[in-house]
């Protein structure tokens, strides 16, 4: 008899992995003590009915509310915590936690949701087909995107104008939280990543098109959650200056060779991996 | 795809039990309209209400207050908020949060 999704979460939640995972799903977490939860439920009722090992990965970014704490306590034998010493940007975070990685699959997901996790396997499916990167996508055509403000409309159009006409990155939606890569793939592009903000998934694209991969676009269902942290204007401004700044970057050697190393393994649940700096190059 | 949007379903079951039945995803967008369902059933005499979430895919952290406000609603007015058929997802959200312990889940 096939598991329920009920006996294959409680299975990943109590037993730890003999081997390495088929899945990491990394949640980046900066003070999401309050939405953070619900979160984990979700995904990890929905990836555990998948019938593969896999492991969570929660990175966080130096949060001062409680949310490494409540994620710890769960005792969930399959969570890993990766714990920052201070905040340094979403970037970062998600750099570590896709280092960090295990699996031969890799997913990053926003911490609020709002990309439905259920479409989990409308990325992957692509992965199978020979695609190195996949990435969620609320302006390919199928996508389905509800409350989503003005603000963040205008702002999504101009970046797509600017990433297509000056990067000639094919990708409508550069900025989704919800992108998959295949493990070789994963590891070539966040060890040579440099911006540890809100721009980092642009240099990852622009890596990934240097680099000659296969970046396909999957449309997803998407929901603003509120209480999003992302400032459409401050985001604008920081936006303009990293499109030169990887541009530059680039123009003087700097993603020729990997800038951060592998972290050390994660072996054992729930553990705890203080950061540092782990940077070579410059962003600036 | 399309996003399925929370709607409501309200069914009377005896003069003072209602079941008010929940589609699709539970977040802070649809807090109101659940709240505005909830306390019209109390205001009106129904003080036990079931909550019916079997086709609910996920409820964030807002609709969890949410439910725990209208239970407490409930059981003030002598009655109980009962939630009935969680779907799996709901029901791990519910375990993580340690809420399954301060509901009646039927």
């Amino acid at each position: 008899m096939k598991p329920t999704t009920l006996d294959s979460y409680r299975t990943w939640a109590t037993t730890p992995l003999e081997g390495p995972p088929h899945y990491s799903v990394v949640i980046p977490a900066y003070n999401e003590a309050e939405r953070i939860l619900p979160t984990i439920g979700a995904i990890a009722a929905q990836v555990s009915l998948l019938g593969e090992p896999w492991e969570l990965i929660v990175a966080d970014d130096g949060s001062t509310d409680e949310t490494v704490s409540l994620v710890q306590d769960l005792g969930l034998a399959n969570l890993h915590v990766l714990v920052a010493d201070r905040n340094r940007g979403k970037g970062s975070a998600v750099r570590r936690g896709v280092l960090a990685a295990r699996g031969q699959i890799i997913l990053f997901a926003d911490a609020d949701q709002s990309t439905p996790i259920e479409q989990f396997q409308a990325l992957e499916a692509q992965l199978l087909n020979g695609a190195d990167v996949v990435v969620g996508s609320r302006a390919a055509a199928g996508s389905d995107v509800a409350n989503k403000s003005m603000s963040r409309k205008i702002f999504s159009t101009g970046l797509s104008v600017i990433v297509r006409g000056v990067f000639r990155i094919p990708v409508a939606d550069t900025q989704c939280g919800f992108k998959m890569f295949t493990a070789d793939a994963a590891r070539k592009l966040f060890r040579r990543q440099l911006i540890d903000e809100f721009s980092f998934d642009l240099e990852i694209l622009y890596l990934a098109r240097k680099f000659g991969m296969s970046t396909e676009e999957v449309p997803v269902s998407w929901i603003d959650a509120p209480g999003s942290k992302v400032d459409a204007a401050k985001v604008a401004i920081e936006f303009l200056r990293d499109l030169s700044i990887i541009r530059w970057n680039d123009i003087c050697g700097r993603y020729e060779a990997d800038n951060h190393e592998l972290p050390p393994s994660i072996g054992t649940p729930q553990q705890t991996l203080a950061t540092s700096s782990q940077t070579r190059g410059s962003t600036s | 795809m399309n996003i399925e949007t929370l709607t409501l379903d309200a069914t009377d079951d005896g003069p003072a039990a209602v079941e008010l039945q929940i589609e699709g995803r539970f977040d802070a967008h649809e807090i109101e309209l659940f709240r505005t369902a909830v306390d019209t059933k109390l205001d009106s005499g129904h003080n036990h209400i079931r909550i019916e979430l079997s086709a609910v895919e996920f409820v964030d952290s807002s609709a969890l207050a949410e439910l725990v406000r209208g239970m407490k609603r409930c059981r003030e007015d002598g009655g109980d908020l009962v939630l009935a058929s969680p779907s799996d997802p709901v029901r791990v959200i519910l375990e993580l949060t340690k809420l399954d312990a301060a509901f009646v889940i039927d």
